[in-house]
């Protein structure tokens, strides 16, 4: 296949998955605010008392509400906020998804350089979302 | 106030930035950090990190159809989105570490800058360069149809090693800031890379959203993304810039452009005064 050929097919794949991601992204982030703003789920810092602690700095704000740092959120899905930061984390990782996507399909193309940079990239995006050097 | 005034104020003022941004041609991160900054009641922490999952919602969103019609090429995003989401992640871990004074002054000195850089730079037409041998390497050249000027365009890109560099630097500010950092891409990839100006446009597009997706995790890990503040933002951005998308071909560019100087030079200068103490 010629370089203009792989090229179009290869943006056409990302394409695809990055299309079908982000609309599903959309969708879940707004369900789960609805639920969160509308008091389907509880809170775990009242909507109420919100405000009083919104104009602190972070380090300040996860101290008075105790509020979840790190992977910590992943224990509180049961709260509307902790659901929500799970909504947002999905978009996240839609990038990586997408990269994980095109490795498999370069390196059937035998496109070595191109599919040790997507395999790189994925290592840094996975990294950073692992939070293991998020400190 | 009511807290439910505010996330229906930061859809409002996401969806007008999403419209005006697409229209314009600029990350709409770069609007979005001194407004909501200047104009709300939240801590610049969680303004930066909506930023940055602002930016990343709308350069997501706007994707697809980008890398469908050729505008976005991912062979020449991937090595500059590998520079930069490892800039961008570190400057995400020190912008988090700054005085939040010290922020604000600088994202004013930065946001009236970038305002002076929009106003007198202009994008120039592919040229026709030769490849440096990275370039070739990476086989960074493609093809793409302009339908508005009814031709097929080869091009292929050179200065690669400034390209990276630059890319490491315009990352590590975004990080740093909380913007999509669009402003800067276009001209590295258009008069830099010589990459034509459609191409650097939507290749923009697509390095934000890698770049972004990065820096976005050390917001999640410190805790300084509220969903109270995110989830209005991007959805609002989302629908936006669909709406801008389809405005496009009908609104004089050259008024929203100006439209859009006078807005960062006014949040800029706001932001200036927060930080310096002069108007909080």
């Amino acid at each position: 296949m010629d370089l203009i050929k792989s090229d179009r097919a290869l943006r056409e794949l990302y394409a695809r998955w990055l299309d079908i991601a982000t609309k599903a992204g959309f969708v879940i982030s707004l369900v789960c605010f609805l639920l969160y703003a509308g008091r389907v789920l509880p809170a775990f810092v009242a909507l109420e008392e919100l405000p009083r602690y919104w104009t602190l700095p972070v380090n300040q704000f996860i101290r008075l509400t105790g509020a979840p740092s790190g992977w910590a959120w992943l224990g509180e899905l049961g709260y509307g906020d902790g659901l929500n930061l799970l909504a947002i984390a999905l978009l996240g990782l839609v990038t990586p998804l997408c990269y994980a996507r095109l490795v498999p399909a370069l390196i059937a193309e035998r496109d070595w350089l191109q599919a040790a940079l997507a395999l790189a990239q994925l290592a840094v995006l996975l990294a950073a979302a692992s939070g293991l050097v998020a400190g | 106030m009511p807290w439910w005034i505010w996330p229906i104020a930061l859809f409002a003022v996401s969806f007008v930035i999403g419209i005006v941004a697409v229209l314009a041609g600029v990350g709409g991160g770069v609007l979005f950090v001194p407004i909501v900054g200047g104009l709300f009641p939240f801590h610049l922490d969680f303004v930066r990190g909506a930023g940055l999952m602002f930016a990343l919602a709308g350069t997501l969103s706007a994707g697809p159809p980008l890398l469908r019609g050729g505008m976005a090429s991912l062979r020449l995003v991937m090595p500059l989105a590998l520079v930069g989401s490892v800039a961008s992640f570190a400057g995400a871990l020190v912008g988090l570490s700054l005085s939040t004074a010290l922020l604000q002054t600088m994202l004013g000195i930065l946001i009236i800058g970038i305002a002076f850089v929009i106003w007198y730079l202009r994008g120039a037409d592919s040229a026709a360069v030769g490849a440096d041998a990275l370039a070739a390497l990476l086989r960074l050249e493609g093809q793409f149809h302009d339908p508005a000027a009814g031709m097929t365009i080869d091009w292929r890109t050179h200065q690669t090693l400034l390209g990276l560099a630059a890319f490491g630097g315009i990352g590590f500010l975004g990080g740093v800031f909380g913007l999509g950092a669009g402003f800067a891409n276009v001209p590295a990839l258009n008069l830099l890379m010589a990459a034509p100006l459609k191409v650097a446009v939507g290749s923009s597009g697509l390095l934000i959203s890698v770049i972004n997706s990065s820096a976005a995790w050390v917001y999640i890990h410190r805790g300084a993304l509220l969903p109270l503040i995110v989830v209005p933002s991007i959805l609002g951005v989302m629908l936006g810039s669909r709406i801008g998308a389809l405005l496009l071909g009908v609104t004089p560019a050259a008024m929203v452009r100006r439209l859009v100087i006078v807005v960062m030079l006014l949040a800029g200068v706001r932001a200036l005064t927060r930080g310096l103490g002069i108007w909080t």
